[in-house]
């Protein structure tokens, strides 16, 4: 297996045309714009987006992709995460694309891939539900067989981006036993087609990502509408949940490295004491700190993003390590960000609260950092089990033989 | 990449597993074995032999010109010898400063002649080699060296003091900055010694650390005569001759990390011994590894070493595409020495009562290695520079902050 490090020659390509592009078409201006709209969408934007071949980076060439793979897509996962781009990219391509991709009949990926990459759908996912939490037992909203159809019913949160969403996504619970896991099943809907759903926009802190309540009362969907199989949902939620956290590591970094950039130009203009404040120890230790943090966590994304795209069993380790140390990092970048810019920093019009709260929501996301690293723990508990019957200590060359 | 058949590792892993049968010391990796004291006599030789063995067969020395005594091997090569050794386990090298540090100095800064007489013997570990930078008064500020270098003729006099040197007691031979140009500005007025610790003037006072060891050095130069041919690099140009050392150092070997691209399994990270030590811990009728709060804390360090690892490998790369400044060596070398402290204090909290006994009381676990290292681990932050200094090379070379001092 080939993991490569850093970028090649493509990827280079791929972000400075990134950068490029999202500095002319969003710049911080019409981010600011966008917070200020109820869906945060620009249809405008999102036509931009697929005519550059975003939409569909990572879906094959028959469905009209660019046939690019996921480290690819990190990359500009990075670039929109530094401007905190409010865009339903993840939630179309992350959310819903890829495992229509990797789990949809024939007629449900020639139906929806397409319209992705053309940007003439906007998708998302409707998963968590009152106690925001993500795992299995959590999923309630109920699917009922009655009449040759499925009658679903309920209340989901946290949607991102439901109010533009051409096709929904939906994790409803189809059977109760006692594995939780176990009568799960996901629901494509083309939400033109669709009545007696309500989305209403949440106020929530990070405005620059929209999340909506979905009510579903008695709306009726047909077992046509099943991505994969009846009750086996869980399964592929595991893997969108996989999929999405390596990419909100991505957007996570992207959005440290440029906290740090922002606060060392600051660092160097910024006057006090006669002098400039990037030239005092204490925040110079402080601003090396950030370096650090983010040195570690983009090592940690890449190869998560690198297993991802390799297949590598490991992924689902590599993926929480990531997510685990991205996020508790990034955190701080972003609070030290603000304190560093001391009063300037905590108004409204100076742009490091938006890093701040789109941090903070990213790590709430698909399970926080102790969640992770938790999972990180149950990993090292099953390697310790296969690893045998006696420990090495390296330091004495002595073997000591377990009780 | 290099293309290695995958029969062909496998026939190398066979050897490498024989050989390291065949050569491993008695009793190696059974319960009964027990390593010799650690910084004595008895240890440095066992090393040493380790050391020659591994250079007569080939097993060390990658990437180093044939010239001197090294070895080109495909990175696929590298990675199955380096995962077989870590798999037993191989005794501690006599000597690791000749390898880690004075190789990528000479490298770097030595004359062809220099190079071909020095770097074979140390990579046969048949000449290890101490390094004498702090003085008194010149610790972190390392530019305050004062010991002079006057020149005699075809000789340079040596007179002064080092502190703190490292692998002074077995040492054949040294690196030494010295003043050779009083006049000159800070920076530009050190020369840069090889020499030979057999030479009169030269003497080592060993000096006794926190931990009841002595493994640094006081050493005193008294007139210690040192032959012109031994300056590496020009006159005058030893502050960046010593920086290039403190570099390899701070970097602890980076320039030997095989960059292999191959996704090796994920390990433990180092820390299997750390979920063992938590598992076989009791408190209060629970295992420690049970307690949330120390399977968060043993969690993040295999999530820190994985880390380390992979910017490791990326660091490499940038090496080779010549895009390393050299000053990221002070990323890696904050954030490891840190964590070996934080490591070394969970350890501590995991044991709790248990972790005053050391070495010679019957009670200490692992014979107080444990111990031992919590204590070590507080030099850690400081030697090759302080993680202060570290963190202001940081901020002002990488980041570009003003400097903050004269």
């Amino acid at each position: 297996m080939a993991i490569e490090y850093g970028l090649n020659e493509e990827q280079e390509m791929l972000k400075t045309m990134a950068r490029d592009f999202l500095a002319n078409e969003c710049p911080m201006t019409r981010v600011r714009e966008l917070m200020e709209d109820d869906t945060g969408f620009s249809q405008d934007l999102w036509k931009k987006m697929a005519e550059v071949g975003w939409l569909g980076l990572v879906l094959p060439e028959e469905y009209g992709g660019a046939g690019m793979n996921f480290r690819d897509l990190t990359i500009l996962l990075e670039e929109m995460g530094r401007t905190v781009l409010p865009s339903p990219f993840i939630s179309t391509l992350l959310l819903v694309g890829m495992p229509v991709l990797t789990h949809g009949t024939e007629e449900q990926r020639n139906e929806i891939l397409p319209k992705i990459a053309s940007g003439e759908a906007v998708c998302t996912l409707a998963a968590l539900e009152e106690d925001g939490d993500w795992w299995a037992d959590s999923i309630n909203l109920r699917a009922d067989y009655r009449g040759g159809q499925y009658v679903i019913n309920g209340t989901k949160l946290f949607v991102p981006d439901a109010k533009v969403a051409d096709y929904m996504l939906i994790a409803a619970r189809t059977k109760r036993t006692e594995n939780p896991e176990e009568g799960i099943t996901l629901f494509l809907l083309d939400t033109s087609e669709v009545f007696g759903t309500m989305s209403t926009t949440l106020k929530t802190m990070d405005e620059t990502r929209k999340q909506y309540e979905v009510v579903f009362l008695n709306v009726p969907v047909s077992a046509r509408n099943i991505l994969g199989e009846l009750d086996q949902g869980w399964p592929i939620m595991k893997e969108i949940a996989l999929h999405t956290t390596a990419a909100l590591c991505a957007e996570m970094v992207g959005a440290g490295d440029k906290v740090l950039e922002m606060t060392v130009d600051y660092l160097k203009e910024r006057v006090a004491f006669g002098v400039v404040i990037g030239s005092f120890q204490a925040l110079q230790h402080r601003a090396a700190d950030m370096v650090i943090g983010l040195e570690y966590s983009r090592s940690l994304m890449e190869w998560a993003a690198e297993a991802i795209k390799e297949n590598h069993p490991d992924t689902a380790t590599a993926v929480s390590m990531a997510k685990s140390f991205c996020g508790d990092t990034c955190k701080k970048v972003v609070a030290e960000g603000i304190q560093m810019h001391g009063g300037i920093g905590f108004t409204w019009d100076h742009d490091m609260h938006l890093y701040f709260k789109r941090v903070w929501a990213s790590d709430n996301a698909f399970g926080d950092s102790n969640y992770h690293r938790e999972l990180v723990a149950k990993a090292l508990d099953d390697i310790h089990q296969l690893a045998g019957h006696g420990r090495w200590m390296k330091t004495t060359g002595r073997m000591i033989p377990m009780g | 990449m290099v293309a290695v058949e995958p029969g062909k590792l496998d026939a190398l892993r066979q050897d490498v597993r024989a050989w390291l049968k065949a050569n491993l010391p008695e009793g190696w990796g059974s319960p009964g074995y027990v390593a010799p004291e650690r910084g004595t006599k008895e240890a440095y030789e066992l090393g040493k032999a380790w050391q020659k063995k591994l250079y007569d067969t080939g097993y060390t020395g990658f990437g180093i010109p044939a010239e001197y005594g090294g070895i080109e091997r495909s990175r696929e090569e590298i990675a199955v010898i380096r995962d077989e050794m870590t798999r037993t386990g191989t005794p501690p090298p006599a000597a690791s400063l000749g390898p880690m540090i004075v190789i990528p100095t000479l490298l770097r800064y030595g004359n062809e002649e220099q190079k071909k007489r020095f770097i074979p013997k140390i990579l046969s570990g048949e000449e290890t080699w101490c390094e004498c930078f702090s003085e008194p008064d010149a610790g972190s500020d390392l530019a305050n060296i004062q010991k002079t270098g006057v020149r005699d003729g075809d000789e340079w006099i040596v007179t002064g003091q080092s502190v703190w040197t490292s692998s002074s007691k077995f040492a054949d031979w040294g690196v030494l900055p010295v003043k050779t140009d009083p006049q000159a500005p800070r920076h530009r007025n050190l020369s840069y010694f090889v020499f030979d610790c057999k030479s009169p003037g030269f003497e080592v006072r060993p000096l006794k650390q926190m931990t009841g060891d002595a493994e640094f050095s006081e050493t005193f130069f008294d007139g210690m005569r040192v032959p012109h041919e031994n300056m590496i690099g020009e006159e005058g140009q030893g502050w960046y001759v010593a920086m290039a050392t403190l570099e390899a150092e701070r970097g602890g070997g980076i320039q030997f990390v095989a960059p292999s691209r191959r996704i090796e399994p994920t390990t433990l990270g180092g820390v299997d011994n750390y979920v063992e030590l938590a598992k076989n811990t009791k408190r209060r009728g629970k295992t420690v590894w049970e307690d949330p709060l120390f399977r968060q804390r043993i969690a993040q360090f295999a999530i820190e070493n994985e880390a380390m690892r992979h910017s490791r490998v990326r660091m490499r790369i940038k090496a080779m595409k010549r895009q390393l400044t050299g000053n990221e060596q002070s990323i890696g070398s904050v954030f490891s020495r840190e964590k070996n402290q934080r490591q070394a204090n969970m350890v501590a909290e995991i044991m709790g009562t248990n972790i005053q006994f050391m070495r010679g009381d019957e009670r200490a676990l692992d014979d107080g290695t444990w111990a031992y290292t919590f204590l070590r681990t507080r030099g850690n932050t400081i030697e090759t520079g302080t993680t202060e200094v570290n963190r202001g090379i940081i901020a002002e070379r990488i980041l570009g902050l003003p400097r903050n001092r004269i």
